[in-house]
């Protein structure tokens, strides 16, 4: 993807701007979280006169209120952000690798050896995500790790079916059978003809993972299945629901709620323009 | 006798990023009751403009600029929509090009000739059923095959359910676009036998439209032969035989004559020009191995020659010598830059 | 005809298949989790003997493929036993929430369908228009905000604040409790509205985006040109790019339904709607195995069955399709 092609796209695209915009913004306040966050993610907010602020709304001090146990939500968001990035970006990358590398080998070798890994992504398409990873979590203990890998579990299904379909086709491509006839092995040929062609379309498939990724995690923690340690905006929202905050308390429940829609939707925008990019078709005229 | 179809000075033009593309550049025509005209040129040439102006459906950056369409005397560039709309299918109907894929795919062949038949009025369905039935007769389909969906049938079975189709509703004026291009060699020759039998048995007024000179000299009573966009000769059939269009002269060169067999093949070098912004004088100039500097200056206007024959040249009094030099492959090797 | 009944047969027995893996990772789970499921119940006062006995009640002295086997048939046969904590036996409680999840589900699908496809088609249809460019907007934002925050904006904006709507449950107690009871009980419908609302807008965004995709693809079909030659109607044209359009949509229903459930979940637990997912989350957290593992089980199944309905309302759907 050449430069003046990319601006093109960013271009006709200013929603994919802004959410580029967004996602560097979620990315210097989770580096740079130590630094904004007055409170640590669950410290109390002690007032000045070491009294416990419960429940307070915006003030200048705790400029999105506080929790019912006194903790600033401002700070939680903030490093709730780490959170998100996190599970986003290792769920993403995890999944990715598997489905490709899983789509790759089976879409290149083919014969039983495709049978078997097609059968294993119907069984992972078969089962409700959310449901099972509930079980599964009750069964263990919640963790950020556990929640990681189930995702990437989830995950890993669609973008092995989409690059094994695309390495069927490159597949009988004439560089591949230039290659072959040139005398390269088959592990050769696979990472470094065929591989580079797919990356691409992983790639985008890594936009939707840390959307999931996210998601998912937002989800379980708000069930109360989520990794108690980790501060995340899931986790806030949880506490929210059973103090029964949302009667009263906005500035509790809004923050967190708004920070995961945007996160999602910046990169679901990036992702769309990157989608453009692959596929011409879609591009308005 | 009123001629069925007439065009009158007409320009189509179309929208496109560089500008707008002079796709048919003030053309007249006309088109006598029971006659076939050929319109042959090579892609780009504005036949196929031509064939969708007249069916009204040129695509949404296409418009009609100037000029007149005139069908049985009403100028179809101005009527409102409805009234346009009954025409189409109805008293003209359309026999696209068999590369498309102009049905539907998720309905069944009867059920689209069904939907011509029913688009400009109530039928019932035994006689509907008559009709296609008798319909697919003609053009040698079994009947048994209605049922079945256009991906089941062959290019050729394709274009044969159109040919029925575009006889449904009896039209006037039967506009045949590239009907054979992308068919293999026999099935083109089954087609053409079909459109032949609509002509002359069936006494059905054509427009074939066609870049393959072969075809227009087996089937039609008159030729119009075009070039970016412009009509550079028209007449009956001694166009074929005596041209008197130097671009006319490429074009029968480029095709195979069973009786000169040992003739070679020669193909006119060059593209073809731009629409947007065409050369000044005569559009072919640059191709055109005769051309001298006048040429380039002024465009040539299409004069009747002898009677029923226009062409549009400057040199046409050289062309008996022209003729004679056509036929030598050097004559066309340099490309002549404008 | 023969194909297609191989091919039944065939997408029969890997949904078989599937459903075994299921069970078996189930099970696995269940037996390889950390502690004695009696734990939960026993306190000091329980004496060596009786947990041997309560363990043997419970089958779980036996050699591990004697239990794998009665498992694996009790599943199949729908006896899941009792619950730890309640009386009736888990079947009957089941039948309940199935029902219960099926009536907030099944209108929400229809809804999010038919509606999705008509936006989304006309959307399509007029590229470049304002109502395209909105609509795909608005898909867009309701496709990235997560359903559940909607649901608890929705509940905190009309439950609470304005309150023109129910906070909750899906019908009051004393209400009526058969299925086509609560069909015609206002009560129900004014339940559902909120939660219903905030699934489809959600769910209805897939539909819109991919119609509207597909339609841009086949509005450069040669057909469409055609049917213009032969005189016909924009409306009748419509119709028949809607038709073309709609193919890639089976096939998204079916991804569709398994992701249903994971906004359904949510959703139940925001509005204390008492359907499988409720259940199942209450059960874990009550560590209920037998209702757990029934509520996970049931999902699945649902699941595969709309996957194989959908598969195979795409071969009758596209005429192309052919089953080899």
């Amino acid at each position: 993807m050449t430069g003046p092609r990319f601006l093109d796209v960013l271009g006709r695209n200013p929603s994919a701007a802004v959410g580029l915009a967004l996602i560097c913004g979620f990315v210097a306040l989770a580096v740079a979280a130590p630094l904004i966050a007055p409170y640590g993610p669950f410290e109390v907010a002690f007032g000045p006169d070491r009294s416990v602020p419960r429940l307070a709304p915006p003030s200048a001090r705790n400029w999105f209120g506080t929790t019912n146990q006194g903790m600033d939500v401002f700070s939680q968001l903030v490093w709730g952000s780490r959170v998100a990035l996190t599970v986003g970006l290792l769920s993403a990358l995890g999944s990715v690798v598997v489905g490709t590398l899983i789509g790759l080998v089976s879409g290149y070798f083919g014969g039983w050896i495709d049978d078997v890994l097609m059968r294993l992504t119907d069984v992972a398409f078969g089962i409700p995500f959310l449901p099972f990873a509930l079980v599964v979590i009750a069964m263990a203990e919640p963790s950020l790790g556990l929640v990681i890998l189930l995702v990437i579990f989830f995950l890993w299904r669609t973008t092995a079916r989409v690059i094994r379909a695309q390495t069927l086709s490159l597949k009988e491509r004439p560089f591949v059978w230039a290659a072959r006839a040139a005398g390269a092995g088959h592990w050769a040929i696979l990472f470094r003809h065929i591989a580079p062609n797919v990356l691409p379309l992983s790639f985008l498939y890594v936009a939707v993972g840390v959307q999931t990724g996210v998601m998912l995690e937002a989800a379980l923690s708000f069930l109360g299945f989520g990794d108690p340690h980790a501060q995340s905006w899931g986790i806030m929202l949880n506490a929210a629901f059973r103090a029964g905050a949302m009667r009263t308390a906005w500035w509790w429940v809004l923050p967190p709620g708004v920070a995961l829609s945007l996160f999602v939707m910046a990169i679901f925008m990036v992702g769309r323009a990157y989608e453009e990019i692959l596929n011409p078709r879609l591009r308005a005229v | 006798m009123d001629p069925v179809l007439a065009l009158e000075g007409l320009e189509v033009r179309y929208a496109t990023r560089q500008g707008e593309a002079r796709a048919v550049d003030r053309v007249s025509l006309a088109l006598a009751e029971g006659e076939c005209l050929g319109l042959v040129g090579e892609s780009g040439c504005g036949k196929s403009t031509i064939a969708r102006a007249v069916m009204g459906i040129l695509p949404p950056n296409g418009r009609i600029a100037a000029g007149r369409i005139r069908f049985r005397g009403q100028d179809l560039a101005t009527l409102d929509p409805e009234r346009s709309r009954e025409l189409r299918g109805r008293r003209m109907a359309l026999v696209p090009q068999s590369a498309m894929n102009a049905f539907d795919p998720v309905y069944t062949v009867r059920a689209q000739l069904d939907e011509a038949i029913l688009a400009h009025g109530a039928m019932a369905a035994p006689a509907r059923a008559e009709r296609i039935a008798a319909l697919f007769a003609r053009v040698g389909l079994e009947i048994a095959r209605l049922d079945d969906y256009p991906h089941q049938f062959s290019g050729g079975m394709r274009q044969r359910a159109m040919i029925a189709m575009a006889m449904a509703l009896d039209p006037d004026l039967i506009v045949a676009d590239e009907p054979t291009t992308g068919l293999d060699v026999v099935v083109q020759d089954q087609i053409l036998q079909h459109i032949r039998s609509l002509h002359r048995e069936q006494r059905k007024t054509m427009l074939l439209i066609t870049h393959d000179m072969a075809v227009v000299a087996e089937n039609c009573d008159r030729i119009a032969v075009m070039y970016g966009g412009r009509a550079v000769e028209t007449g009956d059939r001694a166009v074929f035989e005596r041209p008197l269009h130097p671009y006319t002269l490429g074009l029968c060169n480029a095709f195979p004559d069973l009786d000169d067999g040992g003739r070679a093949l020669i193909s006119i070098p060059g593209a073809p020009p731009d629409l947007v912004t065409p050369p000044a004088g005569c559009r072919f100039a640059p191709r055109c191995p005769f051309a001298e500097n006048h040429c380039s200056e002024a465009e040539p206007a299409l004069l009747e020659v002898e009677p029923g024959r226009h062409a549009a040249c400057h040199r046409l009094d050289r062309i008996e010598e022209f003729r004679r030099r056509a036929r030598d492959p050097d004559t066309w090797q340099t490309e002549r830059k404008s | 005809m023969g194909g297609f009944r191989r091919y039944l047969l065939r997408r029969l027995a890997q949904a078989g298949f599937v459903v075994w893996c299921i069970l078996t990772i189930m099970f696995l789970l269940f037996k390889l989790m950390p502690g004695d499921p009696t734990a939960i119940f026993v306190d000091n006062n329980f004496t060596e003997d009786m947990i041997q006995r309560q363990r043997m009640l419970w089958g779980l002295n036996d050699p591990w493929w004697v239990q794998y086997l009665r498992y694996l048939r009790n599943m199949l046969l729908f006896d899941f036993g009792h619950p730890f904590f309640q009386n009736e036996s888990v079947a009957e409680i089941m039948l309940d929430k199935v029902r219960n999840t099926c009536l907030m589900i099944v209108p929400a699908l229809l809804v999010s369908v038919v509606f999705g496809t008509l936006i989304g088609a006309y959307a399509g249809w007029t590229r470049g228009s304002v109502f395209e460019r909105a609509a795909v907007a608005t898909s867009l934002v309701l496709h990235s905000v997560p359903s559940f925050f909607v649901g608890i904006l929705a509940l905190m904006v009309f439950s609470y604040q304005l309150r023109w709507l129910p906070p909750g449950g899906m019908v009051p107690l004393g209400g009526p409790d058969t299925l086509w009871g609560m069909l015609a009980s206002p009560d129900y419908w004014k339940h559902l509205v909120l939660p219903g609302l905030v699934l489809v807008s959600r769910e209805i965004t897939g539909p819109i985006l991919l119609l509207r995709s597909s339609m841009l693809e086949v509005k450069g079909s040669d057909f469409l040109d055609m049917l213009r030659a032969k005189g016909l109607g924009e409306g009748r044209i419509v119709v028949h790019a809607t038709r073309n359009a709609l193919l890639p949509l089976v096939t998204y229903v079916a991804v569709m339904t398994g992701i249903l459930f994971q906004g359904q979940v949510l959703l139940e637990i925001i509005f204390a709607w008492p359907g499988l997912g409720r259940e199942l989350v209450q059960a874990l957290t009550h560590l209920d195995f037998p209702v757990a593992q029934a509520a996970l089980y049931l999902m699945a199944l649902v699941t595969l069955a709309l996957n194989l309905i959908a598969d195979l309302l795409y071969g009758a759907i596209d005429p192309r399709v052919t089953y080899e």
